[in-house]
């Protein structure tokens, strides 16, 4: 479902151009889970976002769902985040002003369903994952692994077909780490939900069934 | 989602409720400011358009050639009327009114009304509706009158007063009686009967009781001193009138007259806002900008703390892009919050005008139209105002923060940061202009003011206190005033008292022309004529320059003083030259010996240079109105308790109406007055608005900072270190907005001050002061801000990151 074609990401300091992701060819099937590994500053995030579509490539070609992306309207590339794409962060960046509920509504409210519609959702979710007697929280009232629980069942509500996962776990320690990563792996295998998750823990990345290794912006083979 | 944008948006601006409540503070100053200024703006445009044809109502104003001063307002009296006789195809209808002031009597209560001696025609030409009495007859026999509701009240205690009479005084000690035929309603302010501040005419009398009164027939062409209306024919033009009223003047007028005037129908729907020169546009002009400007400095601060504040709501839109939001629901989302909060300021503006009206009416000295008296299309004036200023705030942050980049936004980082500081600086600097433009110019508007009651009046106003008399213009009238004067001269309290037809509140009888006898009979130098008795220098303490003022024998028939304007305008070298000299009035006989020249001092509003005054001698002239006293210094109350008691022994049935020299200047200067207190108004309101602005800013700035702040503390750096960071953010902005201000006032102020024959000179004082306070207060405001933060302990800051 995922085609990168020789991507080349660099930013303009001074005169020289530094690249961050050089000559990145990729393919990813749907279904897979996939771990993308490196030390910092290896250009794992920028590529999360260029395959997520938060940041565009300077050269090469993106096929997302067999579909060219590299230059695409921001209606379009909105409609993806509706329907198609999820994203989970480490920082988790829930919306500090919304409750529980409210926070998982959103993307729901975006993709323009009822209010009924939006209801059972949100209750499906908040009773899947454990967190029905939060649902009137406010973020800063959670401890990090719950925040991090809303955050996955906020970019799962639409149903996406891929979800994008930057260090997810890197703000929580082990156990909470573990219940984050059983969540995906079952995501994965029951709902068929394609992951691709930035790790730097070898363990987390044993929950996938390929590792992508990224040096200096170049994919280790 | 509308609802969800409410939602967020409530709990954004509770969650930032400092910053709320200083935008919505400053907001609330502006839009109730706003609110009044245009209700009063509105009601100002009102006056004259509800009378009945308003578009057809025209007012026939006078031009004068030549040097002989006429007043504009007044017209020769048959020709209003004969142009409707005359020309029934241009001129429907017409109504001329005699405008005389005299005392007013029933049982005891008894005062000195405005009256109009006028036609018939008012109430159907107008459509002035009676509460009780007959329009069509109303204003037909000799001996009734028609008075105003409020005049009724104040006479009888109730409205129902027709066929009741009232006592009124002729200008020659008499007296009679009138029936009431009608009782007029309140009108709203018109020109018909308010034409100037001047006349607030209480009483309408038909014009064939003129002879009681002793003043000239309506029909007589010589008459020149009667304030005339038309109602145009539908159809009819102006040009048309124009060539009627020339041909009228041409056949009719005395030859004089003839040559020298030129009447102009002026539409009574513009008059009231051209008349002084447009002084009341003027007024609307200054009032509405005002208003605008301290309309846009609240604006100003919404916008800049919207952007200080805006890293923190960067995230969450970050997110929401993540999400599938669009760029165009973010604005959205942004024009909603700023929408809500000036939404509740606007409400609370609305609340607090009712009990904002009656002080700012204070301000402007005129009544400011009820809310509830607007017309019901006035409900869109707060709506639209909410919905534009919601889109003036909030579209620049909407606009910045949706088009930053997503992942830029998820960092916190906002890319165009750079261009921000400089237009929130600009942003900040140009409320700082606007306040120290409003601050000098009030304190020159003030300065300018303190010179009209200052010494340089040439007469000391201190003590001095005026009251009308009962007329009785006959030698026999005078000699019983002079008697009464001197048993008001010889009581305790009193150190002088005055008879006179003027005193100096800039409104006399006469401007005759003078000349020198055995001279050129026409080169005159127009004069202004005061009467008075022989205790007028002494009461108002205008000193003698030469020769004598006027004895009391009564010996000074055919004696002048003059003031030395006069003496320098007739051109001798001295004021003792011209003792003794003689003086001519053409068409006058009496050749005038000048017994005395006094110095120069204002009769008139500073505005005018000071005119040549000749004084004429009370018992010759025969006219009176004023008695003035000079009291003693002490228990001034006591003193005119004990006048006002002497007064009702002495004239039984005329009423004591004092004034205070004081509150003439102050009616005669309302208007710099009234500019004075507006000034002080904005001035205070700007300064509420800009020093919450900077509270703002600077509390964001110091949070911002704060890891800045503790990490300088470790490294070793003082209180005032810290503190000098953020005044040098400022200094800058105030030393920049003052360069930018002082030409603006300077320009503003040297402009208005040109209006002034006698004006304060602009020194650096009036810029200085206003530039140095608004620098302490904004240092202030920083160093009690930053204070807090300098002095806190640096590791609490650290650790909390
Ligand atoms: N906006 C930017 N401008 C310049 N350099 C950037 C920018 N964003 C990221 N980089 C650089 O790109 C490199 C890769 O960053 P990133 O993808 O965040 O690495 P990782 O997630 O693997 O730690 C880093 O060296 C970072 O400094
Ligand atoms: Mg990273």
């Amino acid at each position: 479902m995922i085609q990168l074609k020789k991507i080349y990401k660099y930013y303009n300091t001074g005169s020289k151009k530094a690249y961050v992701l050089s000559d990145v060819s990729l393919d990813i099937a749907e279904g897979e889970f996939v771990s993308i590994m490196g030390p910092s500053g290896s250009g794992k995030s920028t590529l999360l976002h260029i395959l997520g579509l938060l940041e565009e490539a300077n050269e090469g070609e993106y096929l997302f769902l067999g579909e060219n992306v590299s230059k695409l309207t921001e209606k379009k590339r909105t409609e993806l985040h509706r329907n198609q794409i999820g994203f989970v962060f480490q920082a988790y960046h829930l919306i500090d002003e919304l409750t529980v509920y409210e926070n998982i509504e959103t993307p729901l409210l975006y993709k323009g369903l009822n209010s009924s519609e939006r209801k059972s959702r949100v209750a499906e979710l908040l009773d899947k994952f454990n967190i029905v007697g939060r649902k009137d929280l406010f973020p800063s009232q959670l401890s990090g692994g719950q925040q991090q629980l809303v955050g996955i069942a906020r970019a799962i509500a639409g149903n996406p077909k891929v979800i994008f996962a930057d260090e997810p776990t890197g703000n929580l320690h082990s156990d909470q780490a573990t219940e984050i990563m059983e969540l995906f792996k079952k995501l994965n295998e029951q709902e068929k939900v394609t992951i691709v998750q930035v790790t730097h823990s070898e363990h987390n990345a044993t929950y996938g069934n390929r590792v992508i290794r990224l040096k200096d912006g170049l994919i280790q083979r | 989602m509308l609802r969800n944008y409410f939602k967020t948006a409530w709990r954004n601006i509770f969650k930032h409720r400092f910053y709320s409540i200083v935008n919505v503070v400053g907001l609330f100053a502006g839009i109730t400011f706003t609110l009044l200024i245009g209700a009063y703006v509105w009601g100002e445009l009102q006056v004259n358009k509800k009378l009945n044809h308003a578009g057809r109502q025209y007012f026939l104003q006078s031009e004068w050639k030549g040097e002989d001063i006429h007043y504009s307002i007044t017209t020769l009296s048959p020709i209003a009327k004969r142009l409707k006789e005359d020309y029934p195809s241009l001129v429907a209808n017409y109504y001329r009114w005699d405008g005389i002031t005299s005392g007013v009597t029933k049982g005891d209560k008894s005062f000195r009304e405005g009256i109009q001696l006028g036609d018939s025609t008012m109430l159907s030409m107008y459509g002035f509706e009676l509460l009780a009495g007959n329009p069509s007859t109303a204003l037909k026999e000799p001996y009734t009158a028609v008075i105003t509701e409020a005049t009724a009240i104040k006479y009888f205690g109730q409205k129902e007063a027709l066929g009741q009479t009232i006592s009124i005084q002729s200008f020659s000690g008499g007296k009679s009686d009138f029936t009431i035929t009608g009782v007029l309603k309140d009108q709203p302010k018109n020109s018909v009967i308010n034409l100037n501040g001047n006349n607030n005419n209480t009483i309408f009398i038909p014009t064939n009781t003129y002879a009681f009164f002793g003043r000239t027939s309506l029909e007589d062409w010589s008459n020149n001193s009667i304030p005339s209306y038309i109602e145009l024919k539908e159809g009819a033009t102006i040009a048309g009138v124009e060539k009627a009223i020339h041909q009228l003047i041409q056949t009719n007028a005395p030859d004089g007259i003839k040559a020298n005037l030129t009447i102009r129908p002026i539409a009574l729907t513009e008059y009231y806002l051209q008349k002084d020169n447009g002084l009341v546009k003027r007024m609307l002009y200054t009032l509405s900008l005002i208003a605008l400007f301290i309309l846009l400095m609240a604006v100003v601060n919404f916008i800049n703390i919207s952007i200080s504040n805006a890293g923190s709501r960067m995230r969450e839109i970050g997110v929401r892009k993540v999400l599938g939001g669009l760029r165009i629901q973010f604005i959205m989302q942004f024009l909603t919050e700023s929408f809500v909060l000036v939404l509740v300021a606007t409400l609370f503006a609305l609340a607090a005008y009712p009990l904002a009206s009656p002080v700012f009416s204070g301000i402007v000295g005129k009544s400011i139209p009820a809310l509830s008296s607007l017309p019901l299309y006035f409900v869109l004036v707060p709506l639209v105002m909410v919905l534009l200023i919601a889109l003036l705030a909030g579209v620049y942050p909407a606009f910045v923060l949706s088009a930053n980049n997503t992942v830029n936004s998820l960092k916190g980082k906002l890319k165009t940061v750079k261009e921000n500081i400089v237009l929130r600086k600009s942003l900040v600097g140009f409320q700082f202009a606007i306040a120290l433009v409003v601050l000098i110019a009030a304190v020159i508007v003030s300065q300018q003011v303190s010179l009209f009651f200052s010494k340089s009046l040439g007469y000391n106003k201190e003590f001095v206190v005026a009251s009308q008399v009962p007329r009785d213009w006959s030698p026999a009238g005078v000699k019983k005033m002079q008697t009464i004067r001197n048993e008001f001269a010889a009581m305790p309290q009193v150190s002088a008292v005055t008879l006179s037809y003027e005193i100096p509140n800039g409104n006399n009888g006469n401007e005759p022309q003078v000349y020198k006898s055995g001279g050129d009979s026409t080169k005159t130098i127009g004069m202004q004529a005061l009467v008075t008795d022989e205790n007028y220098l002494s009461t108002y303490q205008i000193p003698l320059q030469s020769g004598e003022f006027f004895d009391s024998r009564m010996q000074d028939s055919g004696k002048v003083v003059i003031n030395e304007k006069a003496v320098a305008a007739l051109g001798y070298k001295t004021p003792a030259a011209a003792i003794g000299q003689q003086l001519r009035i053409p068409g006058d006989p009496t050749i005038f010996t000048v017994k005395g020249v006094t110095s120069n001092f204002h009769f008139f509003s500073m505005q005018d240079a000071m005119s040549p005054i000749v004084f004429f001698n009370v018992y010759t002239a025969v006219v009176h109105r004023y008695l003035s006293f000079k009291l003693k210094p002490g228990n001034t109350t006591a003193s005119i308790e004990a006048i006002q008691k002497k007064w009702s022994q002495l004239m039984p049935g005329s009423s004591f109406e004092y004034q205070f020299m004081d509150d003439t200047l102050k009616n005669l200067y309302a208007n710099e007055i009234q500019l004075k207190k507006a000034a002080f108004t904005a001035t205070v309101l700007s300064l509420i608005i800009v020093l919450l602005g900077v509270l703002g800013l600077i509390s964001l700035s110091v949070h911002k900072r704060v890891k800045e702040i503790s990490i300088r503390k470790v490294l070793g750096a003082s209180v005032p270190h810290i503190t000098l960071l953020f005044i040098k953010e400022f200094a800058a902005i105030v030393v920049l907005a003052a360069c930018v201000a002082v030409p603006i006032a300077w320009y503003l102020m040297s402009g208005w001050l040109n209006n002034y024959a006698y004006r304060i000179n602009l020194t650096a004082q009036p810029f200085l002061l206003p530039i140095i306070a608004l620098g302490l207060m904004t240092l202030l405001l920083i160093v009690l801000q930053t204070l807090k933060a300098a002095l806190a302990n640096p590791m609490k800051n650290l650790k909390s990151e």
